[in-house]
């Protein structure tokens, strides 16, 4: 019987994406000198139901559900499960509150002094950058939880820790581009999901106020150069992907765990070689790097540009979500 | 003084009556089984079955050699699943690694981090199970219920001290009598375990680890790695990207205004 399954899996995915998300929105928030407040804006709101979920899913993989409060009235440095709630908890508890502060801005501008409004501004910038520390711990203690462990395929080397942040921030980047490109469509009041495969026109003005009502975009267009932008960080980050992989597998082969050898083959030729070799190798890398670099061709406005880096986004999401599944998989096999 | 367990697999018949004490002892319920080809039952350890005999065959040259060793938790001195443990449920009573079944939320995170597979999660109950060391007989001065069983004195209750004395004098026979990689295993494993064994070979021939390290012996390491990761993120798929793009512009910007000029 396997100890830990697709709940555990589903979670690693949900909050490395999320943490990824907001460490992504915020460098490019951060190099372009403020160019990019929306996208911290989406990448905080998004995190918060991606954490919760995974929270929920981890909760339901318990022996003992009820319980799960044992976890927060421990604080146990050394178990990185421990560290890992804590970090968690912190690190949606800022997104709650950068998103009220967000939120507040109209109403205290109505309502407050500009002294007020300005020190809530400098409180929401002071908690972004917590946050960005907050989202590396997030992405590093989804590999962390993993390589502490006696099971060879997680703990043989130091590197799964490397792979998993380096796939967080390419699933952060993916769900950043489909999230701008469904924005965008969203405010010109028709929902064009992904590669055109669902085409939706439903109450839109309704969906439009719900969400300007709980999240306050102020602007809602994401400008075309900053998606183009971030299908070429993709590739940066694509490439220390494919760099952590190849490390992590070259260290398993040669690693003097017992059982490393056999660990590294259960993968690469073994029972989870297909969904290795497609789902991981090409799907989370190799396609999607073809496709961003090829994209940087195409005019940034027309549709074969959207289509492109939207199929990237949602390879890249997908195959990230394979990693997790064939490493936690694998290493109970 | 520190009790312990020896284990003499020269000693031991494969007659599973430890694995028959122990279930009896602790009300733990049988496990439905599939006739493999062995005598090997059940084939692994579980929630429910602390300890069993793993059977190891040998055919060498028309002979046929078999190996016995009991197995369960080695109660670790440096135990993973008390280090990992996020709530505190594991924890060391005295020389004995116990799991509180009240306070366990059944996670799962001391089954992947135990180096010998000895602790396990499995439904109904949901929390860690595994050898307790008997703490209810031992307490009372009763040894251990599979110690208490063993027909032939291959389980040993007793001072950790003298254990160890009568394990290095039956290694010396061992090897006297022609079984020239006999050793005694778990005197400094780990800062030492609760289980000694006298094998006949190497550790890794009866399953046994021969470098046990605790799970967490390279959690800063592995933290370094992935924040290190990020930093590297930030600094290759940003910062030089970034500044690659301005300094195209720059150039592009210089090209139009050339072109001005002209």
């Amino acid at each position: 019987m396997i100890n830990w399954g697709a709940p555990i899996w589903i979670y690693l995915w949900l909050a490395g994406m999320a943490g990824g998300a907001y460490f992504v929105a915020f460098l490019d928030d951060l190099f372009t000198r403020g160019g990019s407040r929306q996208l911290v804006r989406w990448a905080t709101v998004l995190g918060i139901p991606l954490a919760v979920i995974g929270v929920i899913l981890l909760v339901i993989d318990l022996g003992h559900p009820i319980r799960f409060w044992h976890l927060l009235v421990a604080f146990r440095v050394l178990s990185p499960m421990s560290l890992g709630s804590w970090i968690l908890l912190v690190w949606v508890g800022i997104a709650v509150i950068m998103t009220i502060l967000w939120w507040s801005e109209q109403p205290l501008a109505l309502m407050a002094s500009e002294g007020t409004v300005r020190s809530a501004r400098r409180a929401t910038r002071f908690l972004s950058w917590f946050e960005l520390i907050f989202s590396v711990l997030v992405m590093a203690y989804t590999g962390v939880l993993l390589a502490t462990s006696n099971l060879p395929l997680w703990a043989g080397t130091v590197l799964l820790p490397s792979l998993f942040v380096a796939s967080a921030a390419s699933t952060g980047v993916a769900l950043l581009i489909i999230t701008s490109v469904t924005a965008n469509t969203i405010d010109k009041g028709e929902l064009k999901l992904a590669i055109g495969l669902v085409k939706m026109r439903f109450g839109l003005t309704k969906l439009k106020s719900a969400i300007n009502l709980l999240f306050n975009p102020t602007e809602w267009t994401i400008p075309r150069q900053t998606v183009a932008r971030l299908a070429e960080v993709d590739v940066g980050v694509i490439l220390v992907e494919i760099a952590a992989l190849i490390g992590y597998a070259i260290w398993l082969g040669n690693s003097a765990m017992a059982g490393a050898g056999e660990a590294l083959k259960v993968v690469t030729t073994g029972a989870l070689a297909a969904p290795f070799w497609v789902g991981v190798v090409l799907l989370a890398m190799l396609i999607p790097l073809v496709l961003d670099v090829t994209s940087r061709a195409k005019d940034i406005e027309t549709r074969a540009f959207q289509r492109a880096i939207v199929t990237s986004s949602v390879c890249v999401i997908l195959g990230g979500l394979i990693l997790r599944a064939v490493i936690v998989i694998g290493g109970q096999m | 003084m520190a009790k312990a367990m020896l284990v003499d697999v020269s000693k031991c018949i494969g007659c599973r009556s430890c694995q028959v004490a122990c279930k009896q002892w602790h009300d733990l319920p049988a496990v439905s089984t599939k006739q493999e080809g062995t005598y090997e039952n059940p084939p692994e350890l579980s929630a429910s079955t602390w300890t069993k005999i793993e059977f190891k065959e040998f055919g060498e040259d028309g002979t046929f050699r078999w190996l016995f060793r009991k197995h369960q938790c080695m109660h670790c001195t440096e135990a993973s699943c008390v280090e990992v443990c996020p709530t505190g449920a594991v924890a060391h009573h005295d020389e004995f690694v116990e799991i509180n079944q009240e306070w366990c939320i059944g996670c799962g995170y001391c089954v992947t981090a135990c180096p010998f597979g000895a602790v396990h999660r499995e439904p109904p109950k949901g929390t860690a199970r595994k050898c307790v060391f008997c703490i209810d007989r031992v307490t009372n001065g009763l040894e251990p219920a599979c110690a208490k069983a063993c027909p032939t004195g291959a389980i040993q209750f007793g001072e950790r001290a003298d254990l160890v004395e009568a394990a290095h004098r039956r290694v010396q026979t061992l090897i006297a009598e022609g079984y020239s990689n006999a050793v005694l295993y778990g005197e400094n494993e780990l800062g030492g375990l609760g289980y000694l064994y006298v094998l006949t070979d190497r550790p890794s021939v009866f399953n046994l680890p021969e470098n046990p390290e605790v799970a967490t012996s390279m959690v800063s390491a592995q933290w370094f790695s992935g924040i290190g990761t990020a930093v590297l993120l930030a600094a290759v798929s940003f910062w030089l990207f970034f500044k690659r793009k301005k300094r195209i512009e720059a150039i592009q910007q210089s090209k139009t205004e050339g072109g001005a000029e002209e």
